[in-house]
């Protein structure tokens, strides 16, 4: 019933945007109403599932223990970004950047956008799962093009046609995984775990190739390097909402994709392959990044290719295997939480500063002492620091795959060390320091501020400490994998 | 009989597999039109013959709907880009014709090598059209790498989406038909946005050539 309320909800809230006209405030509240209303009915499933296990509505739609860590992820986003834009859009509307038809489309996609990230982990049947991720694609790609300016119109054509090459691929491989079910498939429903229990009569060299693709396909919407290139370039030219659930959430729902098929061909070959394959592709992705952020320019596409190297610290993570699996599974909920911390923070800096260049942005800490404090700890956070829960889990993949690869590990924590310097030197840059343009120090609205302090407080509170139900829940779907 | 109904599809497959090769080559844009109008003709048929055999009346629907949005639906969207933005030509490709014929040739060679043999296992007695359908699928890969225009950009993913069509028909692995009509439907959605993003490219930058849009580049 829960899955449906958020549906219902969801497709409520995308009819009632489209019938507002004129009063703009109207938007907000229904955006709040409906992200509050999804964070409650995704807390009646972890009930669920906490207490019976998998939480199954119907053969179409359940949740995993996996499913549900992501759809929390979603939940509490997708709650802090729907406030947050109330008041984002307000002053955006205040200053003439935008008009009401635009705010209007923004809600509606946004809502859409949270609506096929919902369907996309909840769905049982890995088509269902590949057109759902897509339609994040076709719903967020006029989100990236907000703007309209020339530099936002690219990004957003790059980011589809990069996306839709990326999920064909996807969609290749996951044909290939119905290789057990030739010839019985007009009889049913396919479901992942019809997957699971026929994968006896999977040819473990299609299963092999039929991964490659998968990865491939949904790597490039995870972010993987050398996949990647859409991503520093959308995520940086989308509103910051927006470009906090892109980060936060969808890479998230996109890595899921990639976990459920890797659970399939980890049966079907042995856990040696995929997990090879996790671990390059994970390495590449820390290393790359790794250099850009040190040169970076433009702190919004720093924040980016920093969601590039978190991607490819999970991929390393499920790649060791063992201890670094838990692992990689709370590191996407503090990198999700973190990632909105930094990207709603960044967009109260590009209020005041009207520029996304960190040369042009200084002394934040002055100016806005507030939102600098919530970036500061942002910054922490993000690049692994103790006591917050990044640096565990960091900690955690290192030393799960000290033994096995070592060279790898040795090659990631140098590269992670890069990123903290780089972090640091940008970072130092835009809080400290006199600015040139005259700027009023001031925070501009307390309600930009309330999402950033929620999104501080649950990460802080689980850095310490993880409630006995989310870390059953976090251990069992870890297992799983 | 069943003989004949191979070579037939075969065949079928060798139009699929030269289309997408012919849109490498040509460069007026009603013709890649045309060429993809064929190459989802084809596909229409593979699953109208699917249905038939199946004795499916949702599969029918499938074959149906497949019809009138690849055939129909998004020629006509092409079409009305072309003649509200004057592009008669479609835009150029990075290597030169000898060099993406050769190419082509080199894709081909490398769907038939051992690394796609695997595969061949899927088909039913019709490897040479499997491997071609695969051959099909990097070239259609190629065409969205090696063009520069939008529109053969556009054209290349919709021919990458036939290619893995004619794939899952030939190997058997077709999904439900009610699955098949939920992707098709994602497709119409997928034509009716990058369609309006043309537009918006052609309005903001006055080309559909996308080696002119460099703004990301100075970041």
């Amino acid at each position: 019933m829960a899955l449906i309320i958020i549906t219902g909800t969801l497709l409520i809230a995308v009819i009632l945007s489209l019938l507002v006209k004129e009063r703009d405030k109207i938007f907000g509240l229904i955006a709040l109403s409906a992200s509050i209303v999804e964070l409650l009915a995704t807390l009646f499933v972890f009930g669920q599932v906490a207490k019976h296990g998998i939480y199954t509505f119907n053969s179409y739609l359940s949740v995993d223990y996996l499913g549900l860590i992501v759809m929390l992820i979603v939940a509490v986003v997708g709650l802090a970004a729907s406030w947050y834009s109330i008041s984002y859009l307000k002053i955006e509307m205040t200053h003439g950047f935008v008009g009401f038809r635009r705010v209007k489309q923004f809600f509606v996609l946004l809502h859409l956008f949270i609506l096929a990230m919902f369907f996309a982990i909840t769905t049982t049947n890995p088509i269902l799962m590949w057109i759902a991720i897509e339609a994040t694609t076709l719903s967020t790609a006029f989100l990236v093009s907000f703007y309209g300016k020339p530099s936002a119109i690219e990004a957003a054509w790059k980011y589809l046609i990069i996306n839709s090459v990326g999920l064909l691929i996807g969609f290749f491989g996951t044909l290939l995984f119905f290789y057990p079910a030739i010839d019985k498939l007009y009889n049913g429903f396919l479901t992942w775990g019809w997957m699971v229990a026929n994968v006896s009569g999977f040819d473990p060299f299609v299963a092999k190739l039929a991964f490659i693709f998968v990865l491939v396909g949904y790597g490039t919407k995870v972010g993987l390097v050398p996949m990647h290139t859409w991503l520093p370039d959308a995520h940086s030219k989308a509103p910051v909402p927006i470009s906090s659930l892109l980060s936060g959430v969808l890479l998230n729902v996109a890595f899921l994709a990639v976990l459920r098929f890797k659970m399939v061909t980890d049966l079907a070959v042995d856990h040696a392959f995929s997990q090879k394959l996790l671990i390059f592709f994970g390495l590449i992705s820390i290393l790359v990044p790794a250099f850009i952020i040190f040169t970076q320019k433009n702190y919004k596409r720093l924040l980016a290719y920093s969601s590039i190297e978190h991607m490819g610290v999970i991929a390393l993570g499920f790649g060791f295997g063992g201890a670094g699996i838990l692992a990689a599974v709370l590191h996407m909920l503090y990198h999700a939480l973190t990632k909105s911390i930094l990207f709603l923070s960044s967009g109260n800096i590009f209020l005041k500063y009207g520029s996304t260049k960190i040369k042009n942005v200084a002394g934040v800490l002055k100016t806005l002492p507030s939102t600098g404090v919530l970036f500061f700890i942002g910054f922490l956070a993000i690049t692994g620091m103790p006591p917050f829960g990044i640096f565990l889990t960091e900690f955690s993949i290192m030393a799960a795959g000290t033994k096995s690869h070592p060279w790898v590990v040795i090659v990631a924590v140098l590269a992670l060390a890069l990123i903290f310097v780089g972090f640091l030197r940008h970072v130092v840059a835009m809080l400290y320091g006199e600015t040139e343009k005259e700027v009023i120090p001031r925070e501009m609205d307390k309600n930009n501020l309330a999402p950033i302090i929620l999104l501080v407080v649950i990460l802080v509170v689980l850095s310490f400490y993880l409630p006995t139900g989310l870390k059953s829940i976090i251990t069992l779907a870890s297992l799983a994998y | 009989m069943i003989f004949n109904l191979l070579q037939i599809i075969f065949l079928l497959e060798v139009v699929i597999f030269l289309t997408a090769v012919f849109m490498h080559l040509i460069h007026k844009s009603s013709l890649l039109i045309s060429l993809y109008r064929l190459q989802s003709l084809i596909i229409s048929i593979f699953i109208f013959g699917s249905a038939i055999e199946a004795s499916s009346i949702l599969l029918m629907c499938v074959a149906v709907f497949m019809f009138v949005v690849k055939v129909i639906v998004a020629p006509y969207f092409f079409t009305k880009l072309i003649k509200n933005n004057q592009l008669k030509f479609a835009s150029s490709t990075y290597l030169n014709n000898p060099l993406t014929l050769l190419v082509v040739a080199a894709l081909t060679s490398l769907a038939y090598s051992q690394y796609f043999q695997p595969l061949t296992i899927l088909a039913k007695g019709n490897v040479n059209s499997l491997l071609l359908a695969v051959a099909t699928i990097l070239i259609s890969i190629f065409l969205i790498i090696n063009r520069k225009g939008i529109l053969s950009q556009m054209i290349g993913i919709l021919s990458l989406e036939n290619a893995i069509v004619s794939f899952a028909f030939l190997s058997g692995l077709e999904a439900a038909p009610n699955m098949q009509l939920g992707i098709i439907f994602d497709i119409l959605v997928w034509i009716i946005i990058a369609s309006v993003f043309a537009k918006m490219i052609y309005d903001k930058f006055g080309t559909m050539n996308s080696t002119i849009m460099n703004n990301l580049k100075e970041e």
